[in-house]
C-alpha cells in the first residue's frame, strides 16, 4: 500500500440532481397547497405564542415580583434565556458568513435554514432583556435619544453596549438574510402561479431578473455583508459576557468569558441546527441536499466547541485557584458542591462529556444520536447559563445575603412561551420561504462548474482522475 | 373645606371607579375634624392642619390620567401661627410602655406626626429609641385600629358610653374590679385612688402578662418591702445577666440600659477601659450576644446557678451564709469560680441583674448577692415606687377572679391590656368574665379581650391624648398629644375620671390640674417649660438645650449636667437584708422544659398589627412574621427535627399548640422558647394568622401556667408537615470571610493594627503598592476617582460593631424616615425585604455553643460604585457631595446595579408594595399620613436603598446656606435616622472634610476597617472592629477570639 491515500471529495448534493430538479424540489414546498400536517404543528405552535403573551401581559400588569427573583438574584430565568437565544443565533451567522468567506461550500444546503433559526433565536432572545425591566415603558431610554432634558444613556454600561450588539446583529442579520433571499424570490415569483404569490414574491424580490449585473451586484452585497456579519459573530456574544465579566461579582468577573461564550454559543447553536436540520429535512424529503456529510460536519464542530466550553471550565477552576481571590475560589467549589451542585453537573455532563462521543464516526453519523446529543447539548447550555447566572448571585460576597433561587411557574412559562414564537416563525418560513439557498446549492453542483462542459456544451460529469501510486481511502458517503 | 368635596362627588363617576365606599369613608372623617370634645392647644399651633391638606386632596381627586391620579391640594386659606409647609416643627412627648415613660420629640408635618426621635433631655431616652418607639408612629395611624366604642358588638358613639357611665355608675355601691395595665400616671393613679374610695366595694388589680411582679416580690423577700431594682450599669466594671434580657426592647428601660453598657464599652484608645458582662440565659438574647462570657443553660436551672454563685461569694462576702450549704450542678464550675472572682475583686463596681419572669426566690438571691457585693448605691437602687402598691398582684388577681367567678361582681373595667388573650389558660378568664354584666374593655384594638366585653372603648393613642406618668427611674413627663384624635376614642384618664366622677373631662384639664397640684407657684413657665423639655426639671426655664423647631433635634449623650437637673421622684430605699432569707430549692424540670418569652418584636401581642415590627427581623433568628420552637442543635438531632418541620408541643396543661421547629446555635439542650404575642385572631390584617400567606404564628399563651418563663416540661412531636419561615437570614456562618473583624482587648493593645487588612490578610490590598509608586495613597482605578475633588461637604459613615447589639432599631427608624413598604411574609420569605439597613448576625466558633455577632449594613455609598458604573440609563449617579445617589423617576428596573453591589444593599420594587400599602383597606388615606412628605414614595419597577438620609442631609446644607452662606453643616447638624435611634451610639455620620468632625475621628482609629477593601470601590461606610473583653482566667472557655 502506497503511504499516500487519495480522499475522494463527496458530493454536496446527493442523487441525480440537476438545475431544474433542485428548483423543484425546493420550491414545491412552497408553492404546492398546504399540507395538513402544518397546521397541526402550527396549532401548539401559535398556543405556545399566545401562552407568551399572556406570559408577558400579566408581568407587565404584575411587575417582575411575577418571577422567582430575590434580592441577591436579580436576574434569573430572562437573561438566562436571552443568553441561550442569542447564543443559538449564533450558528446561523457562522455558517453563513464566515463558512462564506472561507468558501466552505457545504455551507450552501444549510445556511438559509440556519440564517433563518438565527433571526428567530434573536427575536426571541431580544423578548428578554426588553420584559425583564421595572419600567419596560421607559425602555426606550436605554437608546440615546436627543432630549429636552439631555438624559444620556451611561456608556460605562454593558448593557448599553448589549443594546448596540445585539440590535446591530439583528439588523446585519436580518439584510444579510433577505439579501441572499432576493434570487431565490425571483425563482418562486416565477414559479408562482397565481397572482397573490407573484405579487408577494414580486414585491421582494426586487425586480430581479438574473441578469449579470444584477448578479455581480448581488455577489458584492453578499460579500460585504458577510464581511460585515464575521465580526458580529465574535462580539455579540463577547458583549453580552461583557454583562456578566464586566461586573465584580466573583464567577462573573472573568476574563475568560469572552471566548467561552462565543465558543458555547457556537457550540449550542450547531445543536440546534441540527435539531432542526433533522426533523426538517425528513419531513420534506430533503436528505439530498442536506446530507449526512454535513451532519458529520457539523457534529465535529459540536466536538471542537465543545471540547473548548469544557476547556474553559477547566480553566475557570484553575484560574480561580490561581488568582488566590477566596471568594472567586468560594463560588467555584460552591458551584461544584453547593446547593446548585445538580445544575452544575447537567451542565458538565451535557456539555463536556456529551460531545466526546463524537469522536466515534459511527456515532457522528448516526442521524437518532446526533438528534438525541443536539438536544443534551442546548439542555446543557442553558444550564450553563443558569449556573453562570445565578449561582454567581446567590453566593457572593457577604453570606449574611446568600439566598436560594427558586423559579415560579411564569419563568417557565415565559420560557416555553418563546418557543410558540419561534416555533411560529421557523414554520411561516419553512411554508413561505424556501428553505434552501436555490441559487448557491446550484453553483456547487457539478453542472455549475464549467469544466464539465464539452466545446459543444454538453454536461459530462466529472470523472476524477486517481494517480497510480496511490490508494482510495474509503470515501465518506461509501 | 367639604364644599368642593360634594362637588367631586359625581356618582357615577366615582362608582364606576369602584372607589365611592371609600369616598364615604372619608367624608364621615373628615366631619369628624371637630368633635365636641375638641381642644385647642394653648401653645399657639394648631395641629389639624393635615386634616385640611388631606380634605382638600381628596376633594378634588380626578382621575384623568391612567397613570397616576391627579390630586390638587389647597393653600391654606388662614395661615397657622409657626406652620411653614415643608418645615416640619418637633414637639416632646412620653411613650408609655409597661407602665413607664420614654421621653420622645416628634416630628410635624403640617399638622401630622411623622417621625419619632428620643428626647436627648429624658433620662430614659438620651436622644434615642428603641423599635418599639419607632414603630409607634404605624400603630397610630393604623387604619385597623378601633374607630370607635362599641356596644355588645354594635357601633357606638362615645357619647353613648358618657351616658351610661354617667347612669351606670351613679350607684357608687357597685362591686367593681378594675384591671388595670401597668400605668404610672400621675393623674391615673391620683384618679385611682378617688375611684376607690368612691367606690368602696370595687377592687383593683394590675395585669401584665410579661409583670414586674416578681422583681417587686423578691425585693420584697430580700427587704421585706416591695422595690423595684433599677441599674446604672456606667458605675458597673462587671455585669452579671442572669437570663436578663436588658439590651431587647422587652425590657422597659432598655434605651437607658443600652447606652450604659454601650457607652462603658467604648474603646476609642489603646488606654481605655471596657467592662465585662457574662450572661447565663437558655435562649440567645441579644445581651447574650453582647456578652464576653455566656453560659448556656436550661431556664429553670438559672436560679440554681444564683444560688451556687450566692454559695461560693459567701465565703468572702458578708451577708450570704444563708446560701453557704448550697452544693449544686454549678458549683466549683470554671465558669462560676471564674465569674464569682471577677465579682469580688469588682465590689461595689459589678452589677448581677436577673430576668423578670424568674421566681422571687431567684430575685431575692440576686438582691442579696449586689447587697453583698456592696453594689447597692453604686450600680443597682432599690426604688420605692408608690403606684406599684403593697399588694402582690398576682394574689391580687387570684381573689378578683374566685369572686367574678362566684358572680359576686357587677362590673369588670379592664383598662388596655388584652388579658383575654394573654391570660394563662388557668385562669380561666373567659369564664370569669362570662359570669359578670357589665365588661367595659379600653383598647386600641376591637381585640379578643373586647369581643368578650359589654363595652368596647376605642382607647386614644398616645400621640392623640394628654397623659403623664414616670420613666422607670422616676422622671416625670407629661405625655402631650400631636394630633387630634383620629377616631371616636378615649384616654385611660378620661375613662377613669369619668367613671369616677360620672362626668366628662378633657385629658388636658386633668393633667394640667395634676401639674398644678404637684407645682403651686409660677405654674405657667413650668407648664411650659415641662411640654418644652419633655421631661420636668428643677429649674422654671425651659432647657437651653433646646429641641430645635428646625433641624433635627440634637442625640448623642446628652450631659450629664443635663440630666441632673432632672426631678426624680422614686426614692432610692435605705435597704437592709432581711434574716430570714434563705435559699429555696428551685423548681426541677424534667426532660425538656418549655420557656415563654415576650417577643421582641410584638412584645407580648400588642403590636402585633404593626406591619414595620412583624416584618422586623428577629435580632437572633432573623425570623420575620412567626414565632417558632427555637432549640439547640443537640435537642433537634434527639428530636430528629429541622428547621421549617412542624411540632407539635403539648405543655404540662395540656395544651397544645402547632408551629415550625427551628434550630437557635447557641440555645441550651433539652430547653425549648417560644416567643408569645403571636397568632392573634380578628384584630386586623397584619396581625391575624394568615391562612394564605401562613403568617402571623401561633399563640402560646395558653401553655402558661403562671406568668413565669418556664412552662414546665414540654412533649414534642414532629407533625410530619413543613411550615415554611420567612427568615432574611439564610446563611449564618462567616465562612471565614474577613466582614466581621474583632479582638479581645488585651490583643488590641498589642496588636492595634489587628483589624487591618494587612494583618489579617498578611499581604496588602492590591493595586496599594502600585499606587505608592505613583505618589498616591489609594489603589489604582481605571475611573474618576472623585468626581467633585474640591467640594465639601463630603458625607461618610462610621459603624462601631463595638457598640451594636443588634437590637434593629436602626432599621425601624430608617423605614419610618424614608417610607419604606411593608411586603409581606411571602415576599420576605421570597428574599425580597426592602430594608435599607439590615442588621447581619453571624454565628461564629462551635455551632452549639457559638459567638453571635451583629453588624449593620446600609448602603456603603462607595466612591467608585460598581453599581452607577453598570446602570445603563444613569440612574444611581454620585453626588458632589460623596453621596451615591438613586434617581428613581429615572430607573428602568435592569436590576444590574443591585446585582454588581458587592454588599447587596440595593433592594427593588418587584411589585407595587406602596400601592399595597397606602392604597388598600377601608380608609388608606390614615396610612398615607404616616408617610415622610420629604422622601419619594417608589413606584413598581424602581431600584432603591439607602440615601443616607439625603433629605436630610440637604435640609442641613440649605439651614446651612442660609445661616452661614456655606453649604457645610457643622458637626452634628446631621444626623441620619438609624444614627439618631441607635441607643449604643452605633453609628457616626458627618462630613469627611471636617477634620474635627466626630466620624472623622472615629475613621482615624486604628480599628477602622473597610468591608472588601481589596474590591478597590472605596466604600464612605467603615466599620469600627469589635473588642471583647473576656476573663483571662476562661480564656479557653471563652468565644473564639478572632473572627476571620
Amino acid at each position: 500500500m502506497s503511504k499516500y491515500q487519495y480522499v475522494p471529495e463527496p458530493a454536496l448534493v446527493k442523487g441525480d440532481h440537476d438545475f431544474a430538479s433542485i428548483t423543484h424540489l425546493v420550491t414545491d414546498v412552497n408553492l404546492r397547497p398546504t399540507p395538513k400536517a402544518w397546521y397541526l404543528l402550527m396549532l401548539p405552535a401559535n398556543a405556545l405564542l399566545g401562552l407568551l403573551l399572556v406570559s408577558i401581559g400579566y408581568l407587565i400588569w404584575e411587575g417582575t415580583g411575577i418571577w422567582g427573583l430575590t434580592n441577591p438574584i436579580g436576574w434569573g430565568w430572562a437573561i438566562i434565556n436571552f443568553v441561550w437565544w442569542v447564543g443559538i443565533g449564533h450558528a446561523g451567522t457562522l455558517i453563513s458568513a464566515i463558512l462564506f468567506l472561507f468558501r466552505q461550500d457545504w455551507r450552501t444546503a444549510i445556511n438559509r435554514f440556519a440564517e433563518a433559526m438565527t433571526i428567530f433565536a434573536v427575536m426571541c432572545a431580544l423578548i428578554f432583556p426588553a420584559i425583564h425591566v421595572g419600567r419596560i415603558w421607559v425602555i426606550y431610554w436605554v437608546f440615546p435619544i436627543p432630549n429636552q432634558m439631555v438624559m444620556w444613556p451611561n456608556f460605562n454600561s454593558p448593557l448599553l453596549w448589549d443594546v448596540f450588539a445585539v440590535s446591530t446583529y439583528f439588523t446585519v442579520s436580518l439584510l444579510f438574510w433577505y439579501v441572499g433571499l432576493v434570487p431565490d424570490l425571483a425563482t418562486l415569483r416565477d414559479k408562482a402561479s397565481d397572482k397573490m404569490r407573484q405579487i408577494g414574491y414580486g414585491l421582494f424580490s426586487l425586480g430581479w431578473n438574473g441578469s449579470n449585473r444584477h448578479w455581480w451586484n448581488y455577489e458584492k452585497a453578499y460579500m460585504i455583508l458577510a464581511g460585515l456579519a464575521t465580526p458580529l459573530v465574535l462580539s455579540v456574544h463577547t458583549i453580552v459576557s461583557f454583562d456578566f465579566a464586566v461586573s465584580v461579582i466573583p464567577g462573573w468577573h472573568t476574563t475568560i468569558f469572552p471566548p467561552y461564550f462565543v465558543a458555547g454559543a457556537i457550540f449550542s447553536g450547531f445543536a440546534m441546527v441540527l435539531t432542526l436540520m433533522i426533523i426538517t429535512r425528513k419531513v420534506y424529503g430533503m436528505e439530498d441536499i442536506m446530507t449526512n456529510d454535513h451532519m458529520e460536519k457539523m457534529n465535529i464542530i459540536i466536538m471542537v466547541t465543545g471540547s473548548m466550553v469544557g476547556f474553559a471550565y477547566m480553566m475557570e477552576f484553575f484560574i480561580a485557584w490561581y488568582s488566590g481571590v477566596e471568594y472567586e475560589k468560594a463560588i467555584f467549589i460552591l458551584r461544584a458542591t453547593g446547593p446548585y451542585a445538580w445544575a452544575y453537573w447537567i451542565m458538565m455532563t451535557c456539555n463536556v462529556i456529551s460531545p466526546q462521543f463524537f469522536w466515534s464516526k459511527k456515532l457522528r453519523t448516526n442521524v437518532t444520536f446526533t438528534f438525541i446529543i443536539s438536544i443534551v447539548v442546548n439542555i446543557g447550555m442553558w444550564f450553563e447559563r443558569f449556573v453562570i447566572t445565578v449561582t454567581s448571585l446567590a453566593n457572593d460576597y457577604l453570606p449574611s445575603s446568600w439566598d436560594y433561587y427558586s423559579p415560579t411557574m411564569w419563568d417557565a412559562l415565559t420560557y416555553i412561551g418563546t418557543f410558540g414564537l419561534f416555533g411560529t416563525m421557523f414554520l411561516l418560513f419553512l411554508r413561505f420561504l424556501p428553505m434552501i439557498a436555490i441559487a448557491e446549492v446550484k453553483a456547487v453542483l457539478p453542472q455549475a462548474d464549467p469544466h464539465n462542459y464539452d466545446d459543444n456544451g454538453t454536461y459530462h460529469a466529472p470523472v476524477e482522475e486517481i494517480p497510480e501510486h496511490v490508494t482510495v481511502a474509503k470515501s465518506n458517503n461509501a | 373645606m367639604s364644599e368642593p368635596s360634594t362637588q367631586a362627588n359625581t356618582k357615577t363617576y366615582w362608582k364606576s371607579l369602584n372607589e365611592l365606599a371609600q369616598n364615604k369613608e372619608y367624608k364621615n372623617f373628615v366631619e369628624r375634624e371637630f368633635p365636641e370634645n375638641a381642644t385647642e392647644l394653648n401653645d399657639g399651633v394648631s395641629r389639624k392642619g393635615f386634616l385640611r391638606i388631606m380634605g382638600a386632596s381628596i376633594a378634588l381627586a380626578g382621575f384623568s390620567a391612567c397613570r397616576r391620579p391627579v390630586q390638587k391640594i389647597l393653600p391654606y386659606a388662614q395661615q397657622p401661627e409657626d406652620i411653614v409647609p415643608g418645615i416640619p416643627l418637633f414637639y416632646a412627648t412620653a411613650m408609655p410602655f409597661h407602665g413607664n415613660l420614654v421621653g420622645l420629640v416628634v416630628e410635624n408635618h403640617e399638622g401630622r406626626p411623622t417621625k419619632i426621635e428620643g428626647n436627648d433631655l429624658h433620662p430614659a431616652s438620651h436622644g434615642n429609641t428603641n423599635a418599639y418607639h419607632q414603630a409607634t408612629m404605624l400603630e397610630m395611624y393604623d387604619p385597623d385600629r378601633s374607630r370607635s366604642p362599641r356596644r355588645k358588638g354594635k357601633k357606638a358613639s362615645g357619647q353613648d358610653f358618657i351616658s351610661f357611665a354617667k347612669t351606670f355608675f351613679a350607684d357608687t355601691d357597685k362591686r367593681i374590679v378594675v384591671i388595670s395595665e401597668a400605668n404610672s400616671g400621675i393623674t391615673y393613679n391620683a384618679s385611682k385612688q378617688t375611684f376607690l374610695s368612691n367606690f368602696p366595694n370595687s377592687q383593683w388589680v394590675s395585669y401584665e402578662s410579661f409583670s414586674e411582679e416578681h422583681v417587686l416580690e423578691g425585693n420584697k423577700l430580700a427587704f421585706g418591702q416591695r422595690l423595684r431594682s433599677h441599674y446604672n450599669f456606667m458605675n458597673a466594671d462587671i455585669v452579671l445577666s442572669l437570663d436578663d434580657d436588658i439590651l431587647a426592647a422587652t425590657h422597659p428601660n432598655n434605651v437607658e440600659y443600652a447606652k450604659q453598657l454601650t457607652t462603658r464599652r467604648r474603646v476609642t484608645s489603646r488606654d481605655d477601659a471596657m467592662n465585662r458582662i457574662y450572661s447565663v440565659e437558655n435562649g440567645f438574647s441579644t445581651t447574650g450576644s453582647f456578652a464576653d462570657h455566656r453560659l448556656r443553660v436550661k431556664t429553670s436551672e438559672v436560679q440554681a446557678f444564683a444560688d451556687a454563685l450566692a454559695s461560693t461569694l459567701s465565703i468572702r462576702m458578708n451577708g450570704l451564709s444563708a446560701y453557704s450549704k448550697v452544693n449544686n450542678q454549678f458549683t466549683d464550675t470554671p465558669f462560676l469560680v471564674a465569674l464569682a472572682n471577677d465579682l469580688v475583686k469588682a465590689a461595689g463596681r459589678s452589677a448581677v441583674s436577673i430576668g423578670w419572669d424568674h421566681s422571687p426566690e431567684a430575685h431575692a438571691t440576686v438582691a442579696a448577692i449586689n447587697v453583698a457585693l456592696n453594689n447597692v448605691g453604686q450600680t443597682v437602687d432599690y426604688l420605692e415606687v408608690p403606684h406599684l402598691g403593697d399588694i402582690d398582684q398576682h394574689a391580687a388577681m387570684a381573689e378578683a377572679l374566685t369572686n367574678m367567678k362566684a358572680g359576686k361582681i357587677d362590673a369588670v373595667i379592664i383598662i388596655g391590656g388584652n388579658p383575654v388573650f394573654t391570660a394563662p389558660s388557668g385562669w380561666d378568664l373567659e369564664n370569669a368574665l362570662s359570669s359578670v354584666e357589665e365588661v367595659i374593655h379600653l383598647s386600641t384594638y376591637n381585640d379578643e379581650t373586647s369581643k368578650k366585653a359589654s363595652w368596647h372603648l376605642s382607647r386614644a393613642h398616645f400621640l392623640e391624648a394628654w397623659g403623664d406618668g414616670y420613666s422607670f427611674g422616676g422622671a416625670r413627663s407629661v405625655i402631650q398629644p400631636q394630633i387630634q384624635p383620629l377616631h371616636d376614642s378615649m384616654s385611660d384618664i378620661e375613662l377613669l375620671n369619668l367613671i369616677t366622677n360620672q362626668s366628662y373631662t378633657t385629658g388636658y384639664d386633668l393633667v394640667r390640674n395634676t401639674f398644678r397640684g404637684i407645682h403651686r407657684t409660677n405654674f405657667d413657665n413650668k407648664w411650659t417649660s415641662l411640654l418644652h423639655d419633655g421631661v420636668d426639671r428643677a429649674s422654671d426655664a425651659p432647657s437651653t438645650k433646646a429641641v430645635k423647631q428646625n433641624g433635627y433635634p440634637n442625640s448623642g449623650q446628652a450631659a450629664a449636667a443635663v440630666m441632673s437637673g432632672v426631678v426624680m421622684d422614686y426614692r432610692k430605699a435605705n435597704v437592709q437584708l432581711s434574716n430570714s432569707l434563705r435559699p429555696s430549692a428551685p423548681e426541677v424540670v424534667d426532660g425538656i422544659e418549655l420557656v415563654i418569652k415576650a417577643d421582641a418584636s410584638l412584645y407580648d401581642g400588642r403590636y402585633a398589627n404593626n406591619g414595620w415590627l412583624q416584618e422586623l427581623p428577629d435580632p437572633m433568628t432573623k425570623i420575620t412574621w412567626d414565632n417558632v420552637a427555637l432549640m439547640s442543635p443537640a435537642t433537634a438531632t434527639k428530636l430528629d427535627l429541622e428547621n421549617e418541620k412542624e411540632v407539635t408541643l403539648t405543655a404540662q396543661n395540656g395544651t397544645t399548640v402547632t408551629l415550625a421547629a427551628w434550630i437557635q446555635p447557641g440555645q441550651a439542650d433539652d430547653s425549648i422558647t417560644l416567643h408569645a404575642g403571636y397568632g392573634r385572631q380578628g384584630v386586623g390584617r397584619v396581625a391575624d394568622y394568615d391562612t394564605e400567606q401562613m403568617a402571623g404564628g401561633r399563640n402560646v399563651f395558653p401553655m402558661r401556667p403562671g406568668t413565669s418563663a418556664v412552662a414546665g416540661t414540654v412533649q414534642v412531636s414532629a407533625t410530619g408537615n413543613q411550615y415554611p419561615v420567612s427568615c432574611v437570614q439564610d446563611h449564618h456562618s462567616l465562612e471565614g470571610r474577613d466582614m466581621y473583624r474583632q479582638a479581645t482587648l488585651e490583643k488590641y493593645k498589642e496588636t492595634p493594627d489587628y483589624s487591618s487588612f494587612a494583618y489579617v490578610h498578611k499581604y496588602e490590598v492590591p493595586g496599594i503598592k502600585e499606587a505608592a509608586e505613583l505618589g498616591e495613597d489609594q489603589p489604582i482605578s481605571l475611573f474618576n476617582e472623585q468626581t467633585y475633588p474640591d467640594y465639601e461637604p463630603q458625607w461618610g459613615m462610621a459603624i462601631d460593631l463595638n457598640s451594636c447589639f443588634g437590637c434593629g432599631v436602626c432599621v425601624i427608624a430608617c423605614q419610618s424616615e424614608n417610607n419604606i413598604p411593608v411586603i409581606g411574609k411571602k415576599e420576605v420569605g421570597r428574599g425580597r425585604e426592602m430594608h435599607w439597613i439590615r442588621n447581619d448576625r453571624y454565628y461564629i466558633g462551635d455551632k452549639n455553643d457559638p459567638q453571635a455577632v451583629h453588624q449593620p449594613v446600609p448602603c456603603m455609598h462607595c466612591e467608585l460604585a460598581p453599581c452607577e458604573q453598570v446602570c445603563p440609563v444613569a440612574a444611581t449617579t454620585h453626588s458632589n457631595d460623596g453621596m451615591n445617589q438613586m434617581t428613581y423617576n429615572r430607573c428602568i428596573g435592569t436590576r444590574y446595579c443591585a446585582n454588581n453591589c458587592p454588599f447587596k444593599v440595593r433592594r427593588f420594587n418587584f411589585f407595587n408594595y406602596p400601592k399595597e400599602y397606602l392604597t388598600t383597606g377601608e380608609d388608606p388615606d390614615i396610612i398615607q399620613m404616616a408617610m415622610n412628605p420629604e422622601v419619594t414614595v417608589r413606584f413598581r419597577g424602581v431600584m432603591e436603598k439607602c440615601t443616607y438620609c439625603a433629605q436630610r442631609v440637604n435640609r442641613a446644607k440649605i439651614d446651612a446656606k442660609i445661616n452661614t452662606g456655606s453649604v457645610k453643616p457643622a458637626d452634628g447638624a446631621v444626623l441620619t435616622a438609624c444614627q439618631q435611634a441607635c441607643p449604643a451610639d452605633s453609628i457616626y455620620f458627618g462630613d469627611l472634610t471636617d477634620e474635627q468632625a466626630t466620624v472623622t475621628q472615629m475613621k482615624r482609629n486604628e480599628r477602622n476597617f473597610l468591608m472588601l477593601e481589596e474590591l478597590n470601590v472605596r466604600p464612605r461606610t467603615s466599620y469600627i472592629a469589635k473588642l471583647t473583653n473576656p476573663n483571662p482566667a476562661l480564656v479557653d472557655n471563652t468565644m473564639p477570639e478572632e473572627a476571620h
